[in-house]
């Protein structure tokens, strides 16, 4: 079953406009808010048990409470950055419910005392950054932004910024550097950006999906969200369904939800006469299950975790036996090489070489030992570098070759020139 | 006074300042530990991944130039954990590097070279096609770029960004096409754009001027001090039986860190044989008379004589003390290398004043209460004196008015110039002229003090002319009479180390 | 010599202003440059923007080449981005880009660009700036091109 806790009202025309959305009890939630403690909102996020719902899954509410106690300006930023392939949440989120965001984002930013805030939006979504721009107006012309919001006492500022191409920018220090106007490469780490971030000053990064949801937890308290879903992950989730299943598209389920009934319950299934073969449940950078562990698999972070996979975005990429495993390992190396930033050196040289050996083997120019190699490359890939993009694309190559052997294997050996010759020609 | 941590490294227990990081601890213990982008004189990239170590109680191996060491910390780079990382590090770091060391050249110099030697010495394991990129990319009149050869440390560009804030230098695309480079019609030519080459660990960055000049395993480098202005630098003298080939600085956290500016590189060129006077000459309108500078100085009549003297600050304090207790009674001039940039500085390295040692010329005349006049006087009073002797610079290249000066000596009955060097306009006189071989820095021991008043010690390293006298042996000579110099001190020091012909030929 | 247009101009100098400092309006004021100059940025568009913005050549070029929005050659009017992602990869967007080469219209640069975002309405496409073409088929897109061509 879905529980559409933040979608409720997608359905609705007019629910992007300010109207709309108040007609739907929007922005009540911050009046709620704004006359509470900040501290008291962040004990709630954190009682609710809501985890960052980019990718990391980290508590919302204790990534707020790492900003240090004093009146430093400090900066909350909203990444809409969506760009793990797989994933077209947040997307969704902005174009269809703008406010949501933008309430979520005043009280978020009330909660960590922020006077100024950014949605960065990828470059490509140009409907959303439209809808988000008209949004902001209206908020600022009903009094929702600017000085003395409500006349809580309370100023905050929101203003947007567009990315230009780059998955790395979705990665929370990436992302500051490109809104500092650099290259959006991540930046070490200590000092995280909770003490020093964007322009080094204390900043907050949470998703779309994050900070939407501020709003539920706010309006019905943290005890209401937290019954929702597993014991330690609470809430709902939206899923971004794609891949071979009849109705792909995003659906908001509990939090523990079991896969199968997503892909067949709520997706319709995979099409006539195809049959499961494999199914990436969290975006790209997330190891690939097998059919026989999609049964097993339920849609929180522990289960998945056990399983060897994990949550990721919540992109759920859905993959029938009329594909090819060292074709879709392909698309993926060739990404993960196209987007590292090209820092940190094993990332850099190691997203090239297994993209090139991958394609290798899948043009019938692969050896036997390249297996192994690609085992080897991605485990020295493995938390080596700044960021987890390395991770991202050595977690799918291990996962890949190693539950897709065989299939590996027909590649190499259908050449017909048998690797020891190979070898030897090396 | 900060609080000092215990921590251990390698199973030796070390005590460090508080807010230290791994690598300085490593550093301070002497340890090794591969690294490519740390430089201590720069901000920290953490990028290159190489010097990674293993912290007891952490499960994930951390890198020790971005980790500041806490109290009771248990690290170790020796774990097999470490080793197999840093291996895989280098095979990373190589796997896109052309391996063209016969060719390039930073080989014997290396850090990719030696780091491979002691940290990972593997067999290959790339058999794919390495990524190909631009070669001898022009960065200007001073450097040459090798973008395949380059590790992307980005040590240069935090140098242009950071020290000599002048950013010509960007990493420009991503991933595996990322390439060091300039901007178009932007090259790279502000005044320490070849400290970038110091810094570079491979063979990427290359100085055009010192390029394929030497191997650099056939390099001895001795320390000494830049003469190239008052700042006083501290460098490497990079040298060998054929005369100096390059000048590179030394870390003085106090005076230059570990910089130096273009132009103080280029101070070693009239240290070399070829150009320098190399005997004592008298020069008349009628006749050149070549002799020893024994004979120079004997024949050389000083005696009642109205003696003006003129000093440039190229010399060490001990030379200006025993020439200065020696001619006290007469009239001295501060000839300067351009009076009117004297006392300029660009906030960093490079001052106004190009001589070395300056304050030592006026605490020397001080000391004895003596009246320094500047060269100006000297127009009105030349036709007074008898005799001028002139203590010409060192680096003739660094006074621009050597010329118009030196037609104003010139007008003088007689002209004693003393300098490493002579000069075109010495050589037909009207008057007498005498040119007596000096010394250069490389030759003689001695104190400099520089801008800051701090003395710094130079050490004579080699002997490249063997008529050349310091001053301090000149005034011996005209003191005593003799030639034997084996009683000042800075004699003695310079026959112990004086290998330098000697090894002519020997490799 | 590029030049902004007088608007382009008053664009940048408030962009220089909008944000905490004027770094980040590098960013914004380069889409403002492509957008005026016929969809791509020159190095000699470089060094104007260097000169108004006041920033060294080297970080704006810095930015440009990271970013793959920035195209670095110049375009033609129609800049057909396909996604060749995971899920458009396996609705068929690589044949849809392949058959599309095939085609050679002049007035038309391909380029197979990473995840969109709309995974469920794949294969996807942009062309320019412009909203997505969402479950797009071979038929449509060739339709819509020649269409486009000709007017």
């Amino acid at each position: 079953m879905e529980h559409k806790l933040l979608t409720e009202h997608y359905n609705k025309d007019n629910y992007k406009s300010l109207e709309g959305y108040k007609q739907c009890g929007g922005y009540e939630t911050l009046k709620l808010a704004l006359n509470k403690q900040p501290k008291e909102l962040v004990e709630m996020v954190k009682a609710s048990g809501l985890r960052g719902r980019g990718g990391a899954g980290f508590p919302t509410g204790v990534k707020w409470s790492f900003l240090p106690d004093n009146n430093e300006p400090r900066y909350l930023l909203c990444n809409a950055d969506e760009g793990e392939p797989g994933t077209f949440k947040d997307r969704m989120m902005m174009e269809k419910a703008p406010h949501q965001l933008i309430e979520g984002m005043i009280i978020s930013a009330f909660a960590i005392q922020s006077h100024k805030s950014y949605i960065y939006i990828r470059g490509e979504y140009t409907d959303s950054i439209s809808i988000i721009e008209q949004a902001l107006k209206e908020a600022y012309k009903q009094g929702y932004l600017g000085k003395n919001i409500l006349n809580s006492g309370f100023d905050h500022e929101m203003d947007i910024y567009v990315g230009a191409g780059a998955y790395i920018c979705g990665e929370e220090t990436g992302m500051i550097s490109s809104l500092e106007g650099k290259k959006g490469q991540p930046k070490l780490k200590p000092p995280y950006p909770a003490v020093k971030g964007y322009l080094e000053k204390p900043t907050v990064v949470n998703n779309v999906e994050t900070l939407a949801a501020v709003v539920p937890i706010v309006r019905d308290g943290a005890e209401k969200y937290k019954a929702i879903g597993t014991e330690r992950s609470a809430g709902t989730k939206i899923f971004s369904v794609s891949g071979n299943v009849v109705k792909p598209g995003n659906y908001e389920v509990p939090l523990g939800y079991p896969l199968m009934d997503m892909i067949n319950k709520l997706c319709g299934g995979l099409p006539p006469g195809r049959k499961l073969k494999a199914c990436i449940p969290g975006g790209s950078s997330a190891p690939v299950l097998t059919a026989e562990e999609c049964e097993k698999a339920c849609l929180d972070y522990e289960n998945l975790m056990d399983l060897g996979s994990m949550l990721g975005s919540g992109a759920i990429i859905v993959i029938d036996d009329s594909n090819s495993m060292v074709d879709i390992l392909s698309v993926i190396m060739h990404f993960y090489h196209h987007e590292s930033c090209g820092q940190c050196t094993p990332c850099r040289e190691g997203t090239g070489w297994l993209d090139q050996i991958v394609k290798n083997i899948l043009h019938g120019k692969g050896r036997l030992q390249d297996l192994d190699l690609i085992q080897n490359i991605s485990q020295h890939m493995m938390g080596k570098t700044i960021c987890a993009l390395s991770d991202a694309a050595a977690l799918p190559a291990i996962s890949f070759v190693t539950k897709f052997k065989n299939e590996f294997i027909d590649y190499i050996q259908q050449n017909k020139i048998s690797s020891d010759n190979l070898n030897q020609v090396v | 006074m900060k609080k000092m941590i215990k921590c251990t490294i390698n199973n030796y227990p070390v005590e460090v300042e508080e807010g230290t990081t791994i690598i300085q601890a490593f550093k301070k213990l002497e340890q090794e530990i591969a690294h490519y982008c740390w430089h201590p004189g720069l901000s920290i990239a953490g990028v290159c991944r190489l010097c990674m170590v293993e912290i007891e109680g952490n499960n994930k191996l951390q890198i020790a130039c971005n980790t500041v060491v806490q109290d009771g910390m248990v690290i170790t780079n020796q774990s097999q954990k470490v080793k197999d990382t840093v291996r895989w590090g280098l095979e990373f770091h190589l796997i896109n590097h052309p391996l063209d060391c016969p060719i390039c050249d930073q080989a014997g110099e290396c850090v990719l070279q030696e780091q491979y030697m002691k940290f990972g010495a593997y067999q290959p394991l790339m058999s794919e096609d390495k990524v190909k990129k631009r070669k001898v990319v022009d960065l200007g009149s001073k450097i040459v770029l090798d973008t395949e050869r380059c590790i992307l440390c980005a040590r240069c560009t935090r140098f242009t960004d950071e020290i000599s804030k002048t950013k010509e230098l960007g990493i420009f695309n991503r991933g595996d096409r990322s390439e060091i480079g300039i901007f178009k019609n932007k090259p790279l030519e502000n005044d320490y754009a070849l400290n970038t080459v110091d810094i570079c660990p491979v063979g990427a960055l290359t100085s055009k001027k010192f390029r394929f000049q030497q191997r650099v395993w056939y390099l001895k480098k001795a320390p000494s001090v830049c003469t190239g202005c008052s700042t006083g630098c501290n460098i490497d003298v990079y040298y060998n039986e054929e005369g100096l080939w390059r000048i590179r600085p030394r870390h003085n956290s106090s005076i230059n860190q570990y910089w130096m500016c273009d132009k103080g590189r280029e101070t070693f060129k009239h240290v070399n044989p070829s150009g320098r006077l190399k005997s004592s000459f008298r020069h008349t309108a009628e006749q050149t008379e070549k002799m020893t500078t024994f004979q120079a100085l004997q024949t050389l009549k000083l005696d009642s004589k109205k003696i003006g003297l003129v000093l440039t600050g190229s010399y060490t304090c001990e030379e200006y003390d025993a020439f200065l207790d020696f001619f006290q009674l007469h009239s001295i001039y501060h000839w300067k290398n351009n009076p009117k940039n004297f006392e300029d500085y660009d906030n960093f390295l490079i001052r106004g004043d190009k001589n070395p040692n300056t304050k030592g010329l006026l605490e020397s005349i001080n000391k004895r209460q003596l009246k320094l006049e500047d060269c100006t006087q000297l127009e009105q009073n030349i036709s007074h004196l008898d005799l001028l002797i002139v203590c010409a610079p060192e680096n003739h290249k660094l006074y621009p008015c050597l010329e118009e000066k030196i037609n104003l000596f010139l007008k003088s009955k007689e002209l004693v110039w003393i300098s490493p060097h002579s000069h075109t306009l010495l050589q037909k006189p009207i008057n007498t002229v005498w040119t007596i071989p000096s010394k250069t820095y490389f030759e003689k021991t001695g104190t400099f003090i520089n801008h800051h008043g701090t003395r710094q010690k130079i050490k004579a390293v080699a002997s490249i002319v063997d008529s050349a006298r310091s001053l301090e042996e000149i005034i011996h000579i005209l003191k005593t009479g003799q030639t034997d110099l084996t009683q000042i001190a800075s004699i003695r020091d310079k026959m112990k180390t004086n290998y330098f012909m000697e090894q002519k030929g020997s490799l | 010599m590029f030049k902004l247009s007088p608007e382009g101009i008053e664009f940048v100098k408030k962009e220089m202003v909008r944000y905490e400092t004027k770094l980040s309006a590098v960013i914004p004021c380069l889409y403002r440059v492509q957008d005026e100059n016929e969809g791509w940025i020159s190095p000699e568009c470089v060094a104007y923007l260097s000169r108004l913005m006041d920033l060294g050549e080297s970080e704006i070029y810095e930015v440009l080449t990271f970013y793959t929005m920035f195209n670095q050659k110049p375009v033609k009017p129609l800049h057909v981005q396909v996604c060749c992602n995971v899920s458009c990869a396996m609705q068929g967007s690589r044949k849809i880009l392949e058959e599309l080469k095939k085609q050679n219209n002049s007035n038309v640069t391909l380029s197979a660009v990473e995840c969109l975002g709309s995974c469920d309405t794949a294969p996807v496409l942009q062309i320019n700036r412009e909203p997505y073409m969402e479950k797009v088929s071979l038929e449509q897109i060739t339709k819509t091109l020649q269409e486009r061509t000709s007017s």
